[in-house]
């Protein structure tokens, strides 16, 4: 039970905060399908970041791990700039410019991993290889039956992707900018009438949703492998954004639906561990959180309805 | 309109050539920023295009290997080509409708597999097994697509989750199928499929040759003018636009929408299913588990690069097949990685998706133009 929610909060919370990204870009009228690709470049610029510093810090040091997590963010929001220009400036499909970003996204960071680990470092390798960022306990907190496992082994980005969120939930509901840019993704003509510039207001969210998946990216290099490679490409973008769909582009029933992800996940690994099946048999677990989240949307989804203007170019003249 | 004085932009404000002009253009800016990344990592981009195109059977390598030649590089091509071809008609046939198929690698595997163990395994002759691949991967692809639109018709499940959470189901299951039944224990793949169901033929003699024949090719081709027939010359063809285009208006119009969505996923579901035959029993004879082709993907940005136009489609999957065939043997000869290749593609698919843009600039200088042309004989 411990586990179930120990493993399914580190894969849920990555998830979640790539969702938030989303959110912010989606609510804004871009559709952003390249979440897969930001989160790769996000953990990409992170990964080098460490490998290149890495002889100036002390072995695992929590500085460099954290400060990977500031130049991911910056990474991410530094690619998804390409995304803003593509679908605002050039005025580009934006289901297209989504694609184009994933497929340049593996291959830049596959092409840069490999070149840069030849030519600078002078060893053939397609990964940056990353220290072990310590699971940490809160001593008193964790005794808690059940619930306690919330306080227990978590990853301190953990607390960074909550506080994130809240910090995120109180921009987008609670201040002006969160309200204009709510408004351009649904009535983008009359925040222009309003005398706010909406390409600007587009432009940021994209940033925005480049800046979360980064962090998202980062957290799957540390949790899953401990160095970055072309594996963080599998598919947490893609779920990110059938999560936020799911969440009707809000973010509170999104976090739900990353928590059912997480624990369905989790917990099915659990089970067949539990009934000590063999290891084949963890595909078929596998495919539960999938199933139970088709099942959940013939239920939850009627009234699902995305943002008004989402997908289109802002036109001025049009009403 | 005035003609403007520059030729290039004389060229691409050509209107009734626009179609064709843009992309070239977009592709001859994507070739340009190509040479310079690999002029920057110090190698030799003629040398690197020539390989390429060596690799892929367009043009000829200095030696080949006992019974290879150019026309045997180049069948090889076609045979990458065919599932391709396929899939980004999948890709285009839901787009017309308004939707979006993220799951043609999900319905290409199903396809795949189910065709493999049933008439993959069985000793049916070739005559019977070979267009019974092709029937049964279809209808298992257009089952998987009808779920899709069913889900959305019935629902309102969008089916970029459906199919996104399709793919991974059926990426699983069909794992612990072919993982605990038809395994081979030496290549951790599926068996192979039989000779006789195999839909690309191995190691047809001819004169000193020994080759591949994809014969779906021909009907990949068929395919791609029959949708195009479709859009253009059919009713239910024109109703697939009118509620792509917009939902309410057509429903105005006496369109029924849901049955129109129901449809277009059926027939771009089977179209995936083809891909997926002739990619696991034609271009490869098995299948690995717990992995999608990538092929389903490419297809996406294949597609809008073929502006999603069926004979676009056929010129936009020959020119990213043909950078994806040749990398292999640009990496061994040229010593640029393979991974430039998907670079290049990544760099032609950028700006190709800038097409609207070059149009409104160059339709803008000509407004400019003649405007000020105009002002200056009065």
């Amino acid at each position: 039970m411990e586990t179930i929610i120990i493993d399914g909060l580190s894969f849920a919370l990555p998830i979640m905060i790539i969702a938030v990204g989303g959110i912010y870009s989606e609510r804004s009228g871009i559709t952003n399908l390249a979440l897969e690709g930001l989160l790769g470049f996000g953990a990409f610029s992170g990964g080098l970041f460490v490998a290149l510093m890495s002889g100036y810090f002390a072995p695992a040091s929590p500085t460099l791990i954290w400060l990977s997590f500031l130049i991911a963010m910056i990474g991410g929001a530094i690619y998804s700039m390409l995304h803003a220009l593509l679908c605002i400036k050039f005025q580009a499909n934006q289901v297209i410019s989504g694609v184009v970003i994933n497929i340049l996204s593996v291959a830049i960071t596959g092409f840069l991993t490999s070149q840069i680990n030849t030519s600078v470092f002078g060893k053939p390798s397609d990964k940056f290889v990353l220290s072990v960022f310590q699971r940490i306990t809160i001593p008193g907190l964790s005794k808690i039956p059940v619930i306690g496992a919330v306080f227990k082994d978590f990853y301190p980005f953990e607390v960074l992707i909550i506080v994130l969120i809240i910090i995120c939930w109180y921009i987008l509901y609670c201040t002006p900018f969160g309200m204009h840019l709510r408004a351009c993704g649904d009535n983008p003509q009359a925040v222009d009438t309003a005398g706010i510039n909406v390409n600007k207001v587009r432009f940021i969210a994209v940033l925005f949703s480049g800046a979360l998946s980064g962090i998202g990216g980062m957290c799957f290099a540390y949790s899953i492998s401990t160095n970055f490679s072309p594996a963080v490409y599998m598919g947490a973008g893609y779920l990110a954004i059938s999560a936020l769909i799911f969440g009707n582009w809000k973010i509170m029933p999104t976090f739900l639906a990353c928590l059912i992800f997480g624990f369905a996940r989790s917990g099915a690994y659990q089970v067949v561990k539990y009934m000590k099946l063999s290891s084949s048999f963890s595909d078929l677990a596998m495919t539960i959180p999938y199933i139970l989240t088709l099942l959940l949307l013939v239920f939850f989804s009627k009234n699902n309805r995305a943002p008004r203007a989402l997908g289109e170019i802002y036109d001025k003249g049009k009403r | 309109m005035k003609k403007s004085k520059n030729p290039l932009i004389r060229i691409l404000g050509n209107k009734k050539w626009q179609f064709i002009t843009i992309p070239v253009f977009a592709f001859l800016c994507s070739i340009i920023a190509i040479t310079l990344i690999i002029l920057l990592i110090g190698k030799n981009p003629g040398v690197a295009f020539h390989s390429l195109l060596q690799g892929s059977g367009i043009l000829p390598k200095p030696k080949y290997a006992a019974h290879k030649g150019i026309i045997t590089d180049f069948l090889e091509m076609l045979d990458m080509l065919t599932p391709m071809i396929f899939a980004a008609l999948a890709v285009a046939v839901a787009f017309r409708a308004g939707l979006f198929n993220i799951g043609v690698s999900g319905q290409m595997l199903a396809a795949g597999f189910l065709t493999t163990i049933t008439i993959g395994y069985s000793s049916l002759n070739a005559g019977l097994a070979k267009p019974l691949c092709l029937i049964m991967g279809a209808a298992v692809g257009a089952l998987a697509g009808c779920l899709i639109g069913f889900l959305k018709y019935k629902f309102n499940i969008n089916e970029v989750v459906s199919s996104i959470m399709l793919n991974y189901i059926f990426q699983y299951i069909i794992s612990y199928f072919i993982n605990t039944r038809y395994v081979d224990p030496v290549s951790r793949q599926s068996r192979d499929v039989s000779a006789t169901a195999r839909l690309t033929l191995q190691n047809v003699s001819a004169g000193d040759y020994k080759m591949k024949l994809p014969i779906c090719i021909i009907i990949a081709v068929f395919a791609a003018v029959f949708v195009w027939f479709f859009f253009k010359k059919t009713r239910q063809g024109y109703e697939f636009h009118a509620v792509g285009r917009n939902v309410t208006a057509s429903k105005y119009a006496g369109i029924k929408v849901g049955k129109t969505i129901v449809l277009a996923m059926t027939f771009s579901g089977a179209l995936a299913g083809l891909s997926g035959v002739t990619y696991y029993m034609g271009y490869f004879s098995s299948i690995q588990p717990n992995t999608l082709a990538s092929t389903g993907f490419d297809s996406i940005a294949v597609s809008l690069l073929g502006n999603s136009h069926p004979i676009g489609i056929l010129a936009s999957s020959f020119l990213i097949t043909v950078l994806s065939k040749g990398s292999t043997y640009m990496s061994s000869t040229a010593g640029v990685r393979y991974e430039v290749a998907s670079l290049i593609i990544g760099m032609i698919l950028l700006f190709s998706a800038c097409g609207a843009y070059i149009r409104n600039t160059v339709d803008r200088y000509t407004k400019e133009k003649g405007a000020e042309n105009g002002n200056n004989n009065n």
